[in-house]
């Protein structure tokens, strides 16, 4: 019975907008979530067979328009073999893509346009300067990550992404109760856009979240080191995360014993400083904030 | 529901959870459906989902508050239930103590609505007595959503705003919003709670050493109590102030340490930006910018220095690392051991002996024969390290010298006392002939003799008295006295790079205190009147008794006044100000001294006569002189503004100002400030008009302007009669404007 609903649910919504999976690059995790919308039945409970083994923080990335560094993250965290829960979101206000001069950026709005349109549209403009600067590349990949962009001021925490799901949205397993325990910025005027508006949202959730900023420069290759360095902190932060559920669950919290009792939070500030020394060319931020 | 295995429980679970959130309609009843299954006494999984759940629900903002009012009740049992059994697992904890944050609001609410629910009421205050008298023993993932729990009630607690008293359903759930004869809320006890709370929330601020995590939970929550609780505001944004992260962590400036200090700086910053964007005439938005600018500053210094190019090696501190301290040894000298000076009198031979050996000390060398000693010393001096010596003779030096000091006190000491108790009668010079021959020992027991008589003195210091000093000469006073104006007329720069103050402060205007506000004028008066009031009356009587003493008295007030000519001449049309601000005191000065000096020729006939010296006049001209030369056709608000303020108006100074007629440019300015005077300082009205008349016939230039004025003034003047013939087809010239007002 439980099922049920769902079931209609991800039938009326996948032909939608679902973007058309002409080549698949990034193929390793591609297949998992094609498969994923028709075996979700199977996905749910093996996935709570071990539930504090499979115990996974909930990502957030944000850059300034959700195309580049943003979604290279999103698709690392989603891809990687863990597979985390992640969402995206850009702080600009209009998408921007760069066009054929300074000048010329190619302008769409937040939440409506989907990565498909964008490049139909830019295939349709120019295939030459498009392919050639990586914008096609980086919105094909896009389109099978998700949708389409969406505005970090215009996210409504706690609002259910079931949709999202439905849609074939990658990450979004584990991400419907529209939550996130991390989010990772790439940038320091989105980490400070991040902070404010969570501010301005009030914390009404009460829901604590740690907002790390890992700052990358806006050009594809490093956005590929950037993502690989985010996926090596979200693994870091999941390790820790799960070790605590994992002392507090069925070894039961006396029998940890000194930094084994630390928390996951408390280990935040540690964490973060390992990692940066890794990074030290990736200047790290964070604080700990409210939902 | 049926009671399946563990697994598939969870697995129904999470059916349920996808099913509410897919269509948010079902949320009463499976949240009703579960409490029975993760309340209190189930297995650990049930217990951590349902938490979550709650969390999640009481969070959700697509579940209506009249439902989530609805269903709190029975739910706040189960959250009572569970956290009295008492709860251990922090996950579940964490959960419950979020959605005891999201219920409250509702909760205050539902009371205020429902005065006779008294049962809801007192399981939330249990709830909240718990989270209260545990909150410090939490760990640490509890303590931070207890932080926020207290920022909750806090804001319930304290008066929001009212925006519309005729729908109160519309109002934020606030303090305003509990009628006063409440029968279950007393908005007294309620208030003093909070503002307990809120010292408690603000207390992490206080930490010697802060817990960044706790620190960034606060900080990330205050925003909105600051936004919507005028209250309470000012004393949040204040203790925010005072909060300097790099002061409140301890030495070893580890990497963890530098991100916990930086990233309580940044949203210590994030939230006064957040409050400044808000509301950018925020009363305290300098004292924010001040403290923003600090933190960047204290950022590049404090612990971030591990960021410059070369910092210290990191040199082991246990030791491990023996290659590198073996060098370190081999170079410094081993460290010579010198006991303190045996107590008791001192002596050649205790100051000398630096050993602890008994057997040693007491040895007697002359008991050795004169070669037999020299030949141990000589090899052994050659041996002695030279740092060893060095030390031991610096030891020497140093209680030697410590010797003569006491022995010197005591020595003067006792003269003062032999002064004071007796005359020279028995004196006797304590001179006792040295012998050449005399032998070490009985100098030493004759030292020990003498400090032996004075020990008891050295007990009991009397007070001692700093000498006079010596009196000033009368060039280092004046020079002194320079200094001071000196250093007042750095306060005067000072005041002036200031920021203007609000614009919108009232001028006083002849209500003001001079000097009542420390800004720039305030120190032009004190300037002004230390230069006229202050020596006023000395200079006279000094100037007639002897010229140089008087030369000395003027060189003081002269000089101030120099100074202040050449700093006003410096930027005169800036300065105009101050300009006026001491011609008046010197005008009023010299009118007080006038008339001091009318009495007292009054009462004493035949004596000398008292002369005033005038001030007024001199500077008056000086500053006139100095100027008028650099004014140009524009200035005519600077020079009318001039005219107009200064105290009084003479033939000299209208000379000064007919004398700019002379350039060609100028003439306009010219007549222009003359017939200002003429029209608005009736006073001088008469010597002006006979000035006018002077620079109508002495400057050709200048007669369209200037007739139009005497045509008006003194249109029976004979100068108008001689040129009106000649003149009479002169353009109208220019319609004329008037100088309007003494502009600032």
């Amino acid at each position: 019975m439980a099922y049920d609903p769902r079931r209609p649910n991800s039938g009326t919504s996948t032909p939608q907008p679902t973007p058309p999976p002409p080549p698949p690059p990034p193929a390793p995790a591609a297949a998992e979530t094609t498969e994923m919308a028709t075996a979700l039945e199977e996905a749910k409970p093996a996935d709570e067979a071990g539930t504090t083994d499979s115990y996974k923080l909930k990502f957030c990335t944000v850059c300034a328009s959700n195309n580049n560094r943003s979604m290279e993250a999103h698709l690392q965290l989603s891809g990687a073999p863990t597979a985390y829960p992640v969402i995206s979101f850009g702080t600009g206000s209009l998408v921007r893509l760069p066009g054929p001069s300074i000048t010329q950026p190619n302008v769409y709005s937040f939440n409506t346009t989907s990565y498909n349109q964008m490049y139909e549209e830019l295939n349709s403009k120019d295939e030459r300067l498009y392919r050639g600067n990586g914008i096609l590349n980086m919105l094909d990949r896009n389109r099978h990550l998700k949708w389409g962009p969406e505005r970090f001021q215009d996210w409504v925490p706690g609002m259910p992404r079931v949709d999202h799901l439905s849609k074939g949205d990658k990450g979004a397993i584990g991400t419907e109760g529209g939550v996130v325990d991390v989010i990772i910025t790439c940038e320091e005027r989105c980490w400070d856009a991040v902070v404010d508006d969570l501010m301005n949202k009030g914390s009404a959730l009460n829901h604590p979240v740690h907002v790390f900023n890992v700052d990358i420069k806006d050009n594809h290759e490093e956005a590929l080191t950037g993502g690989k360095a985010i996926l090596d902190l979200a693994n870091r932060l999941n390790e820790a995360a799960v070790a605590e559920h994992r002392v507090h669950g069925s070894a039961g919290w006396e029998n940890g014993t000194g930094p084994a009792r630390q928390s996951f939070d408390e280990k935040v500030p540690e964490i973060l400083a390992d990692w940066q020394e890794k990074y030290p060319h990736l200047p790290a931020l964070w604080t700990l904030a409210w939902l | 529901m049926a009671q399946p295995a563990d697994t598939d429980q969870i697995t129904q679970l999470n059916a349920a959870r996808n099913l509410v959130l897919s269509d948010a309609a079902f949320y009463p009843q499976i949240v009703n459906g579960i409490l029975p299954i993760v309340g209190a006494n189930t297995r650990l999984e049930l217990r951590r989902w349902g938490a979550d759940f709650l969390a999640e629900t009481f969070a959700s903002p697509v579940l209506a508050v009249a439902q989530k009012e609805q269903l709190a009740p029975n739910v706040l049992q189960t959250i009572r239930d569970i956290l009295e059994l008492p709860e251990k697992d922090t996950a579940v904890l964490q959960s419950l103590v979020q959605t005891s944050a999201s219920l409250y609001p509702l909760v205050f609410r539902h009371i205020v609505n429902h005065p006779d629910d008294s049962k809801t009421w007192e399981t939330m205050n249990a709830i909240k007595q718990v989270i209260f008298r545990q909150m410090d023993s939490f760990p640490c993932p509890v303590r931070i959503c207890c932080a926020k729990f207290l920022q909750r009630v806090v804001q319930v607690q304290t008066p929001g705003l009212i925006s519309d008293p005729r729908r109160p359903e519309q109002n934020e759930t606030s303090l305003a919003v509990v009628p006063r004869s409440h029968a279950l809320l007393s908005i007294p006890n309620l208030e003093a709670e909070s503002s307990g709370l809120l010292d408690r929330l603000l207390g992490v601020f206080q930490e010697e050493i802060s817990d960044a995590l706790l620190v960034n939970a606060t900080l990330n929550c205050l925003a909105p109590l600051i936004r919507t609780r005028q209250s309470i505001a000012n004393k949040i944004v204040n203790a925010v102030l005072e909060f300097y992260p790099s002061k409140h962590v301890r030495p070893p400036f580890t990497p963890t340490v530098r991100v916990s200090v930086k990233s309580m700086e940044r949203t210590a910053r994030a939230l006064l930006i957040n409050i400044l964007k808000r509301n950018p005439n925020h009363p305290m938005s300098g004292k924010m910018q001040m403290y923003i600018e600090r933190l960047m500053q204290s950022r590049l210094e404090a612990p971030d220095d591990a960021s410059r190019k070369r910092g210290l090696p990191n040199e082991p501190t246990d030791g491990l690392d023996n290659a590198k301290r073996a060098r370190l040894n081999a170079l410094t000298p081993p460290m010579l051991k010198i006991p303190p000076m045996a107590p008791g009198p001192a002596s050649f031979d205790k100051l000398f002996t630096i050993t602890e050996d008994i057997g040693l000390s007491s040895f007697d060398v002359k008991q050795l024969p004169f070669d037999l000693v020299l030949k141990i010393v000589v090899p052994l001096l050659t041996q002695v390290h030279d740092s060893t010596l060095t030390q031991a003779t610096e030891a020497i030096r140093t209680r030697l010298q410590t010797i003569t000091k006491e022995q010197n006190m005591q020595r003067q000491h006792q003269q003062q006392a032999a002064a004071a108790a007796d005359d020279d009668d028995d004196y006797e010079p304590e001179y006792q002939p040295m012998d050449a021959a005399s032998t070490i020992s009985e100098e030493a027991s004759a030292v020990a003799a003498e400090v032996a008589d004075l020990q008891p003195d050295l007990v009991s210091l009397g007070p001692f008295v700093l000498p006079q000093p010596p009196p000033l000469t009368e060039e280092e006073a004046a020079e002194i006295g320079r200094a001071a104006v000196a250093r007042v007329f750095g306060m005067l720069n000072a005041a002036e790079s200031d920021p203007p103050p609000a614009k919108n402060q009232q001028k006083l205007g002849f209500a003001r205190l001079a000097g009542s506000t420390f800004d720039r004028d305030a120190w032009t008066v004190l300037l002004a009147r230390l230069a006229t009031r202050a020596p006023a009356g000395l200079e006279d009587d000094n100037a007639s008794k002897t010229d140089s003493a008087g030369r000395r008295q003027s060189t003081i007030a002269e000089s101030i006044r120099e100074t202040l000519y050449r700093y006003i001449l410096e930027d005169f049309r800036g300065r105009l100000n101050i300009a006026i601000i001491w011609l008046n005191e010197e005008w009023y000065n010299d009118r007080i001294k006038m008339r001091s000096a009318a009495n007292q020729r009054a009462g004493s006939e035949e004596e000398t006569q008292p002369t005033v010296s005038l001030h007024y006049d001199t500077w008056v001209i000086r500053l006139l002189d100095g100027f008028l030369a650099y004014l140009d056709s524009r200035d005519i608000k600077v020079l009318v503004r001039f005219l107009s303020e200064v105290p009084e108006i003479t033939i000299p100074i209208t000379q000064r100002v007919a004398s700019l007629a002379k350039d060609p440019e100028r003439v306009n300015l010219c007549v222009q400030a003359l017939m200002y005077l003429v029209m608005f300082r009736i006073p001088a009205r008469e010597m002006c008009l006979n000035t006018i008349e002077d620079v109508y016939k002495t400057y050709e230039e200048s007669q369209p302007a200037a007739r139009k004025v005497l045509m008006k003034w003194r249109p029976d003047s004979a100068v108008l009669a001689t040129a009106n013939g000649e003149e009479s087809s002169v353009a109208p010239s220019q319609p004329d404007t008037l100088p309007t007002s003494a502009a600032e």
